[in-house]
């Protein structure tokens, strides 16, 4: 079954999403079915791509809305959030 | 015969055959398949998975930072945007070579647009991985195929290529770019290769076929030398081999003049790998730890810091001297914010970032030592100072580190505190620390380029700077009589020529790269200490006239 689901989130990184940080979420989001997309203002970057999410140039503060859809989508959401909120290092 | 100039990037002489390396020609972006669409999307995966399995079998051989270069650019081949965008261009009818350009190029620009240096860096990282992912498709084999010994003339050699190379037939490399701090220096001194890099004409130079001589200490390139010449070099070569093998007696040996003065040879290290080194060289200590190539992926924890400190002195036995971080603007952290300067040599870097951004830099890198030294002889340097509040303040830092580590628990020892003299400003005010810090060591690279006002790395210039200058002497001089113990851990420590009149000086511990340790200890043995002294005084006397 479909699910959409969307969430803004705060990145609470110190870094922003730069090479560590966008790694680990990077490979996070590769374990699960549904697409994963990051959008920063009109910027939209696929989650399981490490090029598309350093390319958002995303950094501490910002927010970004998380969007996934697929049939895993509300686990893919609950894990992700945090780990946006949260110090990736 | 002609003699080409360059930077010197990897010390060492060789001689023998040029091969120049073209570089490979660019894809045509325009370029069509000749294949259906599913057969040259199929070229392209496989292509990926070799150029991953050629980088990963390079990342199993290589150590920092090399291996972190590596890993980056292995990470970006698995990138499924990569080659989802690829192979829709080669669906609309493009080359898989081309589609592959033209989607790292599109990824690199907009990576280098953006206002984080650490991440316009990273675009560099993609450019490399797609020209992998080309030389895969062409069939050009992943390495440079050597078959006699060899020196290498390019424009440019990434560190992939180099490690690639048959290191029995690289006899040097020489490049028209690159820097002597650049990656190719790093990992050609790694491999103990000479290299002269920033060469420019080189290629033109060598079309025809020809005979260099790359001296990697004085970054001279000479073609077509004369029968004199390569008799000569042969000679010199003959007698470096000999030289070494005379050399193993004092591995084992304290640095002494040849009147027994101690003169303590210590080494420079940047990772935990060259403390094995600088153990296996006989060195009595570590002078110089450089802890910024440990915050290549960012700023490591106090824990991980605690622990690299632990194993590296451990491994040792001996003084461990640690450099607090030496960063700036030109040398970009992840994670770390350093805006961009037009003089980052003169701006916001060194002691300068750890006093203003104490949480962040200066107090877990100061704990984790604290930590560490509780059961190693570990000393504690700061990098850059150039006025005594600088250490004053670095004091209470320090003061307040260890309050915090104590009121947790620690029974902590008594740190020795050193500064860096790299700036003019440290060394005509010396006497005004003396009782601040417990030694001083001389950066004499960065000294002389703040007294001559000349960037080392700037060929046009590089000439005007003189390391045994009056102007350098003098102020080395000046810092010997403070009454501090005195070391020198720049190039000219490692320097023949500059030896006696350092010691002669006063200078009592030299700290040099590990492979040197067995030489500057035979230099100090010929000669006494009363020569020295004569000899610096004659140097210190020097005039106009004969300078």
């Amino acid at each position: 079954m479909e699910n959409t689901v969307e969430r803004t989130v705060t990145l609470g990184s110190k870094s922003g999403l730069h090479a560590r940080p966008a790694a680990i979420f990077v490979q996070h989001a590769k374990s699960y079915q549904s697409q994963i997309n990051l959008v920063k203002e009109e910027k939209t970057a696929n989650g399981k791509s490490i090029l598309s999410v350093l390319a958002l140039g995303a950094e501490k503060g910002d927010q970004v809305v998380l969007k996934i859809s697929g049939s895993d989508a509300e686990a893919a959401l609950n894990r992700l959030v945090p780990l946006l909120e949260g110090d990736l290092g | 015969m002609k003699v080409l100039r360059g930077i010197p990037a990897a010390p060492g002489l060789a001689i023998g055959p040029a091969l120049t390396i073209r570089s490979a020609p660019p894809v045509d972006l325009q370029e069509q398949r000749e294949a259906d669409s599913p057969e040259e999307a199929l070229h392209l995966e496989q292509a990926i998975i070799r150029a991953a399995t050629f980088l990963e079998k390079l990342q199993r051989t290589a150590s920092n930072p090399l291996a972190e270069i590596l890993a980056a650019q292995r990470e970006m081949l698995d990138d499924p945007e990569l080659k989802q965008k690829s192979i829709e261009l080669i669906e609309s009818g493009s080359s898989a070579a081309a589609a592959i350009t033209r989607v790292t190029a599109s990824y690199a620009e907009q990576l280098a647009h953006l206002s984080d240096p650490y991440l316009a860096a990273r675009a560099e990282d993609v450019r490399e991985a797609g020209r992998r992912i080309v030389a895969e498709l062409r069939g050009f084999t992943s390495t440079i195929e050597l078959n006699q010994p060899t020196i290498l003339v390019a424009r440019d050699l990434s560190p992939a290529e180099l490690v690639g190379l048959d290191p029995h037939f690289l006899l040097a490399v020489v490049t028209e770019t690159g820097s002597a701090t650049g990656h190719l220096a790093i990992v050609a001194q790694g491999l103990d290769i000479p290299a002269v890099v920033g060469v420019e004409g080189a290629l033109d130079e060598t079309l025809a076929p020809c005979t260099l001589i790359v001296d990697g200490e004085r970054g001279s390139v000479t073609l077509d030398p004369d029968l004199e010449q390569r008799a000569e070099i042969k000679q010199r070569l003959a007698q470096a081999r000999n030289d070494r093998r005379n050399l193993e007696v004092y591995r084992d040996r304290p640095g002494l003049t040849a009147d027994k003065v101690w003169v303590e040879v210590f080494a420079n290290i940047g990772s935990q790998a060259e403390a094995q080194k600088a153990v296996e060289m006989g060195a009595e200590g570590v002078g110089l730890f450089r802890t910024e190539f440990l915050a290549a992926l960012g700023l490591p924890t106090e824990d991980a810091q605690f622990k690299i400190y632990e194993e590296v002195a451990s491994l040792l036995r001996s003084p461990l001297i640690v450099r607090t971080f030496d960063i700036g603007g030109d040398k970009p952290v992840p994670g770390l914010d350093i805006p961009a300067e037009a003089n980052p040599f003169l701006g916001w870097r060194g002691i300068r970032l750890g006093l203003d951004r104490p949480e962040e830099v200066f107090l877990p890198q100061i704990r984790a030592l604290l930590r560490a030294a509780i059961n190693h002889d570990i000393r504690i340097m700061l990098p850059m100072i150039a006025t005594p509040q600088e250490v004053e303040q670095a004091l209470e830092l320090i003061a307040r580190a260890r309050r915090d580590l104590e009121a947790t628990g620690y029974t902590l020892r008594h740190v020795p505190l050193g500064i860096m003299v790299e700036t003019p400003a440290a060394a005509l005010t010396i006497d005004q620390f003396v009782d601040l810090i417990d030694f001083a060591s001389i950066g004499t690279n960065d000294l002389v380029q703040y007294t001559y006002a000349v960037d080392r790395t700037n060929t046009r210039v590089r000439e005007r700077a003189h390391p045994l200058g009056i102007a350098t002497l003098r102020l080395i001089e000046q810092i010997c009589q403070a009454g501090v113990p005195v070391a020198v851990c720049g190039q000219l420590a490692s320097d023949p020529a500059a030896i006696p009149l350092l010691v002669g000086l006063g200078v009592r511990e030299l700290s040099v790269a590990p492979a040197r340790v067995s030489s500057v200890k035979h230099i100090l043995s010929t000669m006494t200490l009363a020569e020295m002294q004569e000899r610096a005084q004659e140097a210190l006397g020097k005039t106009r006239a004969n300078w």
